[in-house]
């Protein structure tokens, strides 16, 4: 009679614990990448603060620079609430307007600020940080629109 | 006086009450291309201009691109990438259409109507028509409006591995909803 002896590799053994760390580190990277959120704005630095009626103006004098410098980046804009809109519950997007020319930027706001957004009266004097998305002629009110989202009240 | 002012302020009221272009810059369109392996390829955008002309039933949208909200941070530069929406050289997604069947709706009278709206949706400079039913409610001069329709990706020569592996929809799911004034 003849005993088999169960022994494996010693390289199979690294090869298989090898594989298993690429498997966890590969699960890691993933879950780490699916569950990742934008932070909130209220926390983020803000690469230009600015007034709003200057900065709608930069756009009217040259939509392609201002677009280079603002576009994907976080601003603070100061200036009066001339608008607001709330078509349902969860939202409220606030409108800042130059008078003169009738450009706008407008402002939606993140989930957890909506709430303090709603509080907002127009005439108010306000500082709001968002995330910039860029602006230009808009087709159907042929007046500049700039558009910002994951904003949040600048107390 | 006073009666000159009143007449003035009922003027300004039924003007705007009837006013025939309808308009607002904060329609809200959601873009749903999950799928059942994965959750994230879907995004909001609050800022969408509309507007809806009662007298000839046209009606338009224009939405920004960069302005479509994801959670992650990660699907969103892939959703304004260069292989997919390219937002950088193609910033608006536009539909320009008609109600057809604008008679049924009294704009003048409070109720909820459902219509179809044809037109044509352009993306990434590739204009597609599309054609969709929509809910109307008119409410004191206020259109609520909703429509939901879907879209093929590939009809915008948007395609890649993610959308080959079951990660993100081949034909997303678009919701319109507006209250127009």
């Amino acid at each position: 009679m003849s005993t088999q002896t169960n022994k494996k590799s010693p390289w199979l053994k690294r090869l298989l614990l090898g594989g298993l760390v690429l498997v966890l580190a590969g699960a890691g990277i993933y879950w780490y990448i699916a569950t990742d959120t934008f932070s909130d704005t209220k926390d983020r630095k803000a690469a230009f603060t600015v007034d709003a009626v200057d900065f709608i103006r930069e756009f009217q004098q040259n939509d392609s620079l201002a677009n280079l410098k603002y576009r994907e980046k976080i601003i603070t804009v100061n200036g009066t609430v001339s608008d607001l809109e709330s078509p349902d519950t969860a939202t409220v997007n606030v409108k800042m307007i130059d008078t003169a020319s009738g450009n706008f930027a407008i402002f939606a706001f993140q989930d957890q600020h909506v709430a303090e957004a709603k509080s907002l009266k127009i005439g108010d004097q306000v500082s709001i940080k968002g995330s910039c998305s860029g602006g230009s002629l808009d087709g159907i009110l042929e007046v500049i629109k700039i558009d910002f989202k994951r904003s949040a009240l600048n107390k | 006086m006073k009666k000159t002012i009143l007449f003035l302020s009922f003027v300004a009221l039924t003007g705007s009450l009837f006013a025939q272009k309808k308009t607002t810059t904060s329609a809200t369109v959601n873009f749903d291309a999950s799928t059942a392996i994965d959750a994230l390829p879907k995004a909001e955008n609050k800022t969408v201009t509309a507007a809806v002309d009662t007298k000839t039933g046209t009606v338009a949208f224009e939405a920004t691109v960069k302005n479509f909200a994801f959670t992650n941070p990660r699907i969103q530069e892939h959703f304004n990438g260069k292989d997919w929406l390219n937002s950088d050289n193609f910033p608006k997604f536009t539909f320009k259409g008609k109600i057809a069947d604008l008679s049924k709706v009294n704009f003048a009278k409070d109720d909820s109507y459902t219509v179809q709206v044809n037109g044509d949706l352009t993306v990434k400079d590739v204009t597609k028509p599309v054609s969709t039913e929509a809910t109307i409610v008119v409410s004191g001069g206020t259109l609520s409006t909703t429509a939901a329709f879907s879209i093929k990706l590939a009809d915008y020569g948007i395609t890649g591995i993610p959308i080959d592996a079951g990660k993100v929809a081949k034909e997303p799911k678009i919701t319109v909803s507006a209250e127009l004034k």
